[in-house]
């Protein structure tokens, strides 16, 4: 057999070739019975459909998730075992908060770029209604000689001896909350909120206008191409189903805060809990181009930031947006299209707010002059994560697809990506349009 | 022995409840951990004055993590605020000359006292801070920031300058029972961008038992730009008597900043000064540092183990009590040679042979008996009070490179030698400060890091008192 060398060591521009996600369902709902796994599978099943792509062709998938199946978490390779891939197809999954899509997407373009691979399928999914329920470690301490070889009558007394107090070892309900400070992720968007000066009508206002963006993207079909109908227990689901495009700012001004007593965050300006799954094909341009597929798009750079979570903790994206410009050598002004994860409205208006500020770009980025007003009309213009929903894996692997077939649907020139995270990460992403 | 009134709660309620007509001390609040991003996270800072370091000030402050609360005639002063507030998410608030709203309640007071002409502007402190003296939190800073009085080319402006530093040292007896501390900061002119580790060392609770004291921040000593946390990393510090005590509480911090701290002791107390070596990942060195050839070893040990040292905190000395009428000529001569002349013949020798690093640090310690003067006690008091003289005579001459010498006069602290001390004599000296309390060793422990900090540069040829607002001494 002729040994293959392939393109390793090659330096190689990489593309977006098709996305496809599943609807995005709120979490405890239509999806109850589908996990992570599960979701990831009918997403690159359906890619696979839609490009006809000879399997063979296929090196590798890489999977972001953040609530990862503990007894499976490679989701990456189980997805080629259970499409029957061929047995060459590698796997690895990627974590990174919120930003885990689009983490494993670039990890793939990354791996393109450098002769790695020719044909990558990159996405992420996460399914918040199964989230395993942990049982405490005094618990599972207790119960080990239960587990390990024979227990004596003397070994059952022993573990229920240590099993009290009962709410001791009860299962916690897993809550986002950050690791370091214990603080919610709710209660950080509320003091993000407090310290920018964001107001509740502010964000009230914001999410209205995700909610109707997003109801007129499907209402007009614009999702069409990039959403696939998925099979649940109870019946087909077609479209996602947390968007409401009738809400209004009276209807959202109603809703009671829900993390602080005179706080600003409310159901209606964050994101909700939802399961979902997106996956993107990449290529080598060279690969697409011979396989005879189109390319959408292109990355042009992008970049990934830490900040101090006990301060600002999703701040992360007015560091990262920059950082991302700089490395394509552009500015804010050059871009057709922004889109940013709506983790919270209070924590988007905070990003816009720090991008406009002199100050901050004097004093946190380096630079004379503010990176700039993000303008309306191009800015999240299909909604986001507080409309569409927010499973953490899938968002980024969501606006890499939705903003590729934007630029090549539209003639725009460029769109820039930006993700908050837990952990104080941010993270974005520069796209270009490839001719 | 514990301090009763501190540490019972019993104790501390009975007397209230009683209305005993014993003050009761409160609680100083102390830093745990080491050098934070953001030692002031949001803590309210009233800022006030009409000096030109708002611009300054609003940096240091909102990086630093604190809300600030403008004082001034109208909103304008807000102006300088506003960017860096918007880089750290820190929105300035203005509130008018004189009003203090119902209810606000503030952890800190910084004045800006640069902009002093005459003795009529004096009133301006006045005017600032009297509506707000009240509204201070617990454990509470106020740092009032001038220009040096020596620098003043009239002599009505010198005079205004110097005001400050007593307004300063009174304003801290008044507000010392609420656990605050007050001092005051003398910039000089184009040593400004040296204020910022010395603010956030002074409004932090890492300066919990430093009141009443005159900081001066000089362009003297050459130094670049400095980190805020792990602020020793990759340093190597010298402590010397690091056994127990102040010694002990210093090592551990300077280990906490990133340091390797060579742990320096009396052979005789090697198991001691090994344990707190091995705690914090140093390393020990045994050498009597009065032996004739200790400054050889001290310095040979140093070069080929370590390559040379960063910071060497001269913390070793003795007491040798008697009134001078009384005392032996070796008692004379111990406490003299220990505290005094080991610590000059050191010193020299590591500089002389180029051991001690540029951008050095050296910290001595002296005391506030040495300043005040304590019956029984000439010969200390001589061996401290020259570590004064020492230290500012020797900062202008290692300035060049960037190397810094100060020294540290700790005031009443809880050690073994003051728990040694009859009750009636130790009750009574604990109370004698603005704080009414006792020190920790971790306090002058604190103040040995801060001036071993490459962001210390500003602050040389210096006696800091370590000493909660002593009554006595200067």
């Amino acid at each position: 057999m002729a040994r293959k060398k392939g393109s390793w060591g090659k330096k190689q521009r990489a593309v977006i070739v098709t996305g496809v996600r599943t609807p995005f369902v709120k979490a405890f709902g239509k999806f109850l019975e589908l996990d992570s796994i599960d979701l990831a599978d009918i997403a690159v099943k359906s890619l696979l459909e839609r490009t006809d792509l000879p399997h063979e062709e296929i090196d590798s998938i890489v999977w972001g998730g953040v609530i990862l199946p503990s007894l499976a978490p490679n989701i990456a390779r189980e997805v080629a075992l259970d499409l029957r891939l061929p047995a060459s197809v590698e796997g690895m999954t990627c974590t990174r908060a919120c930003a885990s899509g689009l983490q494993a997407v670039t990890l793939a373009a990354a791996a393109i770029e450098r002769g790695e691979a020719d044909v990558v399928i990159a996405g992420g999914s996460d399914s918040t209604s199964n989230a395993p329920l942990n049982l405490p470690q005094k618990a599972v301490h207790a119960l080990a000689p239960l587990a390990f070889g024979k227990a004596t009558p003397g070994d059952y007394l022993g573990v229920l001896s240590q099993m009290m107090p009962i709410t001791d070892i009860l299962p916690k309900m897993p809550k986002i909350a950050e690791r370091t400070t214990g603080e919610v992720m709710g209660e950080s968007a509320e003091s993000m909120a407090r310290r920018n000066e964001i107001t509740r009508q502010a964000q009230d206002h914001f999410a209205e206008r995700s909610h109707h963006r997003a109801a007129a993207a499907i209402a007009s079909g614009r999702f069409d191409d990039e959403v696939t109908a998925v099979e649940a227990s109870g019946g087909w689901v077609y479209a996602d189903n947390i968007v409401r495009g009738d809400t209004t700012l009276e209807k959202l001004s109603k809703l009671r805060p829900v993390f602080a007593k005179d706080g600003t965050v409310t159901a209606g300006n964050a994101s909700p809990l939802t399961d979902g799954a997106a996956a993107v094909l990449l290529m080598s341009e060279e690969k697409a181009r011979a396989l005879g597929y189109k390319p959408l798009a292109a990355f042009r750079s992008w970049a990934y930031v830490g900040v101090d979570p006990a301060d600002q903790l999703l701040i992360g994206p007015a560091l990262a947006m920059p950082k991302a410009l700089d490395r394509a050598g552009m500015e804010l002004k050059d871009m057709s299209v922004v889109d940013m994860h709506e983790a919270f409205a209070a924590q988007v208006l905070s990003v816009t707010k720090a991008l406009a500020s002199k100050g901050f770009a004097e004093m946190r980025l380096g630079r004379s002059q503010p990176v700039g007003e993000i303008d309306e009309d191009d800015f999240n213009i299909y909604g986001g994560s507080l409309s569409i929903g927010h499973p953490f894996g899938a968002t980024g692997a969501r606006m890499v697809t939705t903003m590729a077939n934007e630029l090549a649907s539209t003639g725009k020139e460029t769109a820039l990506l930006g993700i908050c995270a837990a952990g104080g990460l941010g993270a974005a992403a520069v796209l270009e349009a490839v001719d | 022995m514990t301090d009763l009134l501190l540490e019972n709660q019993n104790a501390r309620k009975l007397i209230k409840t009683l209305g005993l007509p014993i003050p009761v001390p409160e609680k100083l609040a102390r830093a745990k951990g080491p050098y934070e991003e953001r030692p002031l996270d949001d803590k309210k800072v009233l800022v006030c004055g009409a000096g030109g370091l708002q611009t300054t000030l609003a940096q240091i402050l909102t990086k630093a993590g604190a809300n600030p609360w403008v004082v001034g005639d109208t909103d304008a002063v807000l102006e300088p605020f506003i960017g860096p507030g918007e880089a750290w998410a820190r929105t300035p608030h203005w509130v008018r000359t004189g009003d203090a709203p119902e209810g606000e309640r503030i952890d800190a007071i910084v004045f800006d006292g640069t902009g002093l002409e005459s003795p009529d502007d004096l009133r301006q402190v006045y005017d600032f801070m009297h509506p707000w003296i009240r509204r201070l939190n617990r454990s509470g800073r106020v740092v009032v920031i001038g220009r040096p009085a020596a620098d003043a080319k009239k002599p009505a402006r010198a005079a205004a300058r110097a005001g400050l530093e007593g307004f300063t040292r009174s304003l801290a007896k008044e507000i010392g029972a609420n656990g605050t501390v007050a001092n005051s900061v003398f910039v000089e002119e184009g040593a400004e961008s040296r204020l910022g580790p010395v603010l956030r060392f002074l409004l932090s609770p890492r300066s919990a038992f430093i009141s009443c004291q005159p900081f001066h921040v000089t362009k003297l000593a050459k130094g670049d730009e400095a980190p805020d946390t792990h602020v020793l990393g990759g340093k190597v510090a010298l402590v010397t008597g690091a056994a127990r005590g102040i010694g002990e509480a210093t090592a551990e911090l300077l280990a906490a900043e990133g340091a390797h701290v060579v742990c320096l002791d009396r052979p005789a107390d090697d198991a001691p000064c090994s344990k707190v070596a091995q705690r914090i990942g140093g390393s020990v060195l045994l050498v009597d540092i009065t032996d004739e050839d200790a400054p050889a070893r001290i310095a040979n040990e140093l070069k080929e183990r370590f390559g040379g040292v960063d910071v060497v905190v001269h913390n070793a000395g003795v007491t040798r009590d008697k009134t001078l009428g009384r005392m032996k000529p070796d008692a004379w001569d111990m406490a003299v040679d220990i505290n005094l002349g080991a610590v000059i013949r050191i010193t020299d020798r590591l500089l002389e042979d180029e051991v001690l690093r540029p951008g050095g640090r050296i910290v001595c310690l002296s005391s506030v008996s040495g300043i005040a003067g304590n019956r029984g006690q000439t010969n200390y008091s001589a061996s401290k009070a020259g570590i004064v003289g020492f230290v500012e005579a020797l900062a202008p001459r290692v300035a060049k490179k960037g190397i810094t010498a100060n020294a540290i006069a700790p005031g009443f602290i809880e050690t073994r030698l003051t728990s040694a001390m009859p009750v009636a004599i130790r009750e009574v000296a604990r109370r004698m400060s603005a704080v009414g309390q006792g020190g920790k060793p971790e306090d002058v422990g604190q103040a040995i890091t801060f001036l071993a900090t490459p962001g210390a540069v500003g602050v040389t040829g210096a006696t800091v008192r370590v000493c909660g607002g002593a009554l006595i001494g200067a």
